[in-house]
This record gives structure tokens, C-alpha cells and sequence, in this order.
């Protein structure tokens, strides 16, 4: 059995998480044990890593010297150091969907409207709407107004 | 009773690659959320397709090996082989009937 993260992590989670989904328009899980696992695992990676990372992605190790394989992702500690993954992740801040489930519908879904039609949460869940389309997806919109600006 | 058993790094190898019968392996962590949905629905499956098709379950945050190898991205990821080969790969939370049509193609 893993250890539990430090009580002032996990609720530091809990609280951003709550304040998240309000602020986006989204819900946490109804199931509250999903939840829970990826609350758990936010205050985990800020424990070691200093960072709320996402807990749903494998990430590859470093090896003795420092190395590790090509993969879509970094190393934990390498992943600290961008925003990428870092939670909310550039697919929630863009996208508004999350693959970890921690900011859906009510009903329990992650939002795919705007993700890629190839992306794989549109193989994994169809075409699921934004309930709530004027809230979230700060990055999305940050980049739009740039590229209006610039152009 | 046969639940999903663990295996990893260096059971990888007797356990799915020479397995005669086509084989499920569940990649989770212990805190990504959607696992935790996957696992009982692998749990009941593993019951229903005992003797036709293996069950395992690899905790991707103590065996970076196998997990790099067949370049597993997001988890929950579940991976079905044959003949000791990558026959599909099905990412994240699906229903027990998407499930059950993937494993019968792999014992088709």
C-alpha cells in the first residue's frame, strides 16, 4: 500500500480542485472515489515533486546517467518544470477536457467538444458538449486574442 | 475465482509473452482516478472469460520497464495479446461491452 501524501497537500488539492471546476464551469466526479484517486495523486507529485502533475500519464524514469526514452512525456522531474502537465494541463486550459475525470459533467463525462476530431477521447467518449461554454478554457482564449492582436 | 493477478517487470515475459491463452494486461497507477473504475470491470471480465484469456494488472508507478516498451501514454491503458504479440490496445474507461467485443475479436 503506497503511502498517503502529507493531509496539507491533500487538502490544499481538494480545495484547488473544487475552486477549478466552479471557476470552469465543470464537476468533480460523481463517483467521489475518482475523484479522491486523483486528488490523492496531485498531492502525491506535489509531495515529490513540487508540483501538481497529472496522475494519469505514464511518465518515463531517468536512467543512472541521467537519460531517459523519447516519449510523449518527461520524467516527473523534468515535467515540473513546464506547464504542459501540470494540473489544470494544457488540454483542460484549452480544451476543457480532462482525461483523469477530475473535471467533467455532471453526469460524469469529459468535455470532447473541442478537442481534435482524431484526439483519442473522441474515439473514447464521442462528441460530449460544453454545458457551460462561456466559462474555462483560459489558454484557448489567451491564444486567440494573441493571433487577433498579431494579426 | 480468478481476479487480474500483478505482475511486473521481470514477470512480464513468462507471464504474456509465452502465455498460450491471449491475455489482458490492466496498466494503472494507484492514484489516477479513471483506474479506479477500470479495475472492477477487469475484476468481473476476468471471472467471465476465465480459462479463455488471462487476466494481469501492472502497477505502472513501480515498473517503468514494460510500460516504456510498448509506449503506454495515458492510464488507465489495457493491452490485449496474442501469440505473444500486441494485438490492441484500449485507452482509458470503457464500458464492459466495448471490453467484451475487443476480447472476443482477440479469440476469434
Amino acid at each position: 500500500m503506497k503511502e498517503l501524501p502529507s493531509e496539507k497537500s491533500i487538502q490544499k488539492m481538494w480545495n484547488y480542485a473544487e475552486k477549478y471546476a466552479e471557476k470552469s464551469g465543470t464537476h468533480l466526479h460523481p463517483i467521489r472515489d475518482v475523484t479522491e484517486g486523483v486528488v490523492l495523486g496531485l498531492a502525491d507529485n506535489i509531495d515529490n515533486y513540487g508540483r501538481p502533475i497529472c496522475p494519469c500519464n505514464f511518465y518515463p524514469e531517468k536512467d543512472e546517467d541521467g537519460n531517459w526514452p523519447e516519449s510523449l512525456y518527461l520524467p516527473r522531474e523534468e515535467e515540473a518544470k513546464r506547464r504542459d502537465w501540470i494540473c489544470a494541463c494544457d488540454e483542460m486550459q484549452i480544451y476543457k477536457y480532462c482525461h483523469c475525470l477530475l473535471f467533467v459533467t455532471e453526469e460524469g463525462l469529459p468535455i470532447t467538444e473541442y478537442l481534435p476530431e482524431d484526439h483519442e477521447g473522441r474515439e473514447i467518449y464521442g462528441l460530449v458538449k460544453d454545458p457551460t461554454p462561456d466559462q474555462g478554457r483560459a489558454l484557448a482564449k489567451a491564444l486567440a486574442k494573441q493571433k487577433e492582436t498579431q494579426g | 475465482m480468478a481476479a487480474p493477478r500483478d505482475i511486473t517487470d521481470s514477470t512480464f515475459e513468462s507471464e504474456v509473452i509465452k502465455s498460450d491463452l491471449p491475455v489482458l494486461v490492466d496498466f494503472w497507477a494507484p492514484w489516477c482516478g479513471p483506474c479506479r473504475m477500470v479495475a472492477p470491470v477487469v475484476e468481473e471480465l476476468s471471472e467471465e472469460y476465465a480459462g479463455k484469456v488471462n487476466f494481469f494488472k501492472m502497477n505502472t508507478d513501480e515498473n517503468p520497464s514494460i510500460p516504456t516498451q510498448f509506449s503506454i501514454r495515458s492510464i488507465p491503458s489495457l493491452l490485449i495479446f496474442k501469440g505473444g504479440e500486441l494485438h490492441d490496445t484500449i485507452v482509458g474507461f470503457r464500458p464492459k461491452s466495448d471490453l467484451k467485443k475487443r476480447l472476443e475479436a482477440a479469440l476469434a
